[in-house]
């Protein structure tokens, strides 16, 4: 069942001294004059031996993009002009190798092929060549990539699932803590997307690691999400934090169960009445 | 022609299957020649339409290649003249390249060089001439470092163009896989922008090859700028005809050949032509 919490309360610091892996607090970001997003609170903790998943709901241009940045420590959403933003207990100061980010665009290096590009983190690391290549290729195959058929090829040869399944191998080949998701199955389509959909449910298992993943798509955030926080349009802010069922099937039959239509139809709702409130008179 | 399937020759930005485009460019090429045939057909000047002093008919310039190949030493004329422009232009390269990298990845060296590549830019080429024979005498080095001066500022330019139109997705996603700012200028931008700088770097190595004409016109030996202008002393109209044809030739040889290149080396950025 749903338990809508709000406005979203940041658990009490827990008594062992491990730190949340991510907290916002009343974190605002502001262009000049133009606000992205608008006072925005919570936090995610450190669950042991296994992360969360969280999707992040809400319209195109509403700073859904800009929480991820902010959490990478990528310029220019990066830093907040008010709040403040801790990753592990502590500040960031810039983008680093523990907080890796999965975009929508395409970001194969076009002058590697697959297992360089799947080895790029562990090559920055230092890591030796034959052992990078070794691991990379790992990854290729978890990723449902053929090694032989596809380590050497170049990302022009390749489909937009396939790049996007790389971009995800050499994301998890480094292990972070925290993976961020900026839509990134937003350019696939419909199949291909419900295919990577289930391989992401698959390896997040494995990889134990608190992943957020900003999506448009109700479905995909209920399909993937242990919670989803809704985003209200520009100046955006969490309208709403939600507890959702974790994916225990395949995307495609995940669908098919009326439980899981009922949270998608119910947030459809919240999102519609809620917007509806903000623009009569929030401000 | 007929069925649907057929594509119109003047379908809407269609490009024509390859054969029929170098057919259509062959006919082009072709159908300058009879206009140039035509005009200067007739046995006696008089009964030419234009005098051959001003144009020679196609005959005649063929005619004349064993005297420019032999008496006027043709070959060492092109020799002289790649060599000034290939050595002046590598100069341009070994400078610029690598400034205009490292000014496309600090922003901060791009502003300072910003001023002084707009300048070198739009100064006019010939312009240049007076100052380089002050500087460097009326020899060889002149010439090399004409080539320089004007080439230099332009490939600066677009080695830092090249540099700064990397995509911010490439340089955010190499950050956040733990890449060091300079992991990212060696293992993301230069890879990233080489296709691009090569490209360029082509197009204006035909620049480089119009401008040493310039510098030819003045105190050479050799080189086809000054066969140009002593056969101009001469009255050798058919031997101008000829070493414009020549110099076409050439460009395109050259050009040719750095596309070659250019797909071997960057085999995975497909170019279009």
């Amino acid at each position: 069942m749903s338990e809508p919490v709000h406005p979203p309360a940041p658990p009490a610091a827990a008594p062992a001294a491990v730190p949340n892996v991510v907290d916002f607090k009343n974190v605002t970001k502001k262009f000049g004059d133009l606000t992205v997003i608008r006072d925005v609170t919570f936090s995610v903790e450190d669950l042991p031996g296994k992360g969360e998943f969280i999707a992040i709901l809400g319209p195109s241009g509403c700073g859904k993009s800009t929480v991820l940045r902010l959490i990478a420590g990528l310029r220019p959403h990066f830093p907040a002009s008010e709040g403040t933003v801790h990753v592990t207990g502590g500040v960031i100061a810039g983008p680093g190798c523990d907080r890796s980010m999965v975009f929508q665009d395409y970001t194969s290096f076009d002058n590697r092929t697959v297992e360089d590009n799947v080895a790029f983190g562990l090559e920055c690391r230092g890591m030796a060549s034959k052992e990078r290549l070794e691991r990379a290729r790992e990854w290729i195959q978890r990723v449902g990539l053929d090694v032989k058929r596809d380590a050497k090829k170049y990302p022009n040869e390749l489909s937009g699932g396939m790049r996007q399944r790389v971009a995800i191998a050499r994301t998890l080949a480094l292990s972070p803590r925290i993976i961020l998701m900026d839509e990134p199955f937003g350019a696939l389509d419909p199949t291909t997307r419900l295919h990577m959909q289930a391989l992401l449910v698959q390896l997040w298992r494995e990889a134990q690691a608190t992943v957020f993943f900003v999506t448009h798509s109700i479905e995909e955030a209920v399909y993937l999400g242990d919670r989803v926080y809704i985003f209200s349009s520009a100046p955006g802010t969490i309208l709403k934090e939600m507890r959702v069922p974790g994916p225990e099937f395949p995307p495609k039959e995940m669908q098919r169960r009326p439980e899981f239509m009922k949270f998608v139809f119910e947030i459809r709702d919240i999102i519609d009445t809620l917007q509806s409130s903000t623009r009569a008179g929030d401000d | 022609m007929t069925g649907g399937g057929q594509r119109s020759l003047f379908a809407l930005r269609q490009s024509p299957p390859p054969m029929t485009r170098r057919l259509v460019g062959v006919g082009a090429v072709a159908l300058i020649v009879l206009v140039w045939w035509f005009a200067t057909s007739g046995l006696g000047s008089e009964e030419r339409l234009i005098s051959p002093v001003i144009l020679p008919s196609p005959l005649e310039v063929l005619r004349s290649f064993p005297s420019l190949f032999r008496e006027r030493a043709l070959l060492e004329s092109i020799a002289a003249t790649l060599k000034r422009v290939l050595v002046g232009f590598a100069l341009a390269v070994l400078i610029g390249v690598p400034l205009g990298i490292a000014a496309g990845a600090w922003r901060v060296i791009e502003s300072a060089g910003a001023p002084i590549a707009l300048f070198g830019r739009n100064l006019p080429v010939a312009a240049l001439i007076p100052l380089t024979i002050l500087w460097f005498g009326i020899d060889e080095t002149q010439k090399v470092m004409f080539i320089f001066i004007a080439c230099v500022p332009f490939v600066y330019s677009d080695a830092v163009a090249s540099v700064v139109g990397v995509p911010d997705r490439y340089v955010e996603t190499a950050q956040t896989l733990g890449a060091s700012a300079l992991q990212v200028v060696f293992k993301v931008l230069v890879p990233l922008a080489l296709p691009d700088i090569y490209n360029s770097l082509r197009h204006l190595f035909g620049l480089a090859f119009g401008y040493i004409m310039l510098a030819e016109l003045i105190n050479a030996q050799h080189g086809l700028g000054y066969l140009l202008m002593s056969s101009q002393r001469r009255g050798m109209s058919e031997h101008i005809i000829l070493i414009l044809i020549i110099i076409g030739l050439l460009a395109y040889t050259i050009d040719r050949v750095l596309f070659w290149f250019q797909r071997g080396l960057f085999p995975y950025r497909t170019v279009e032509e």
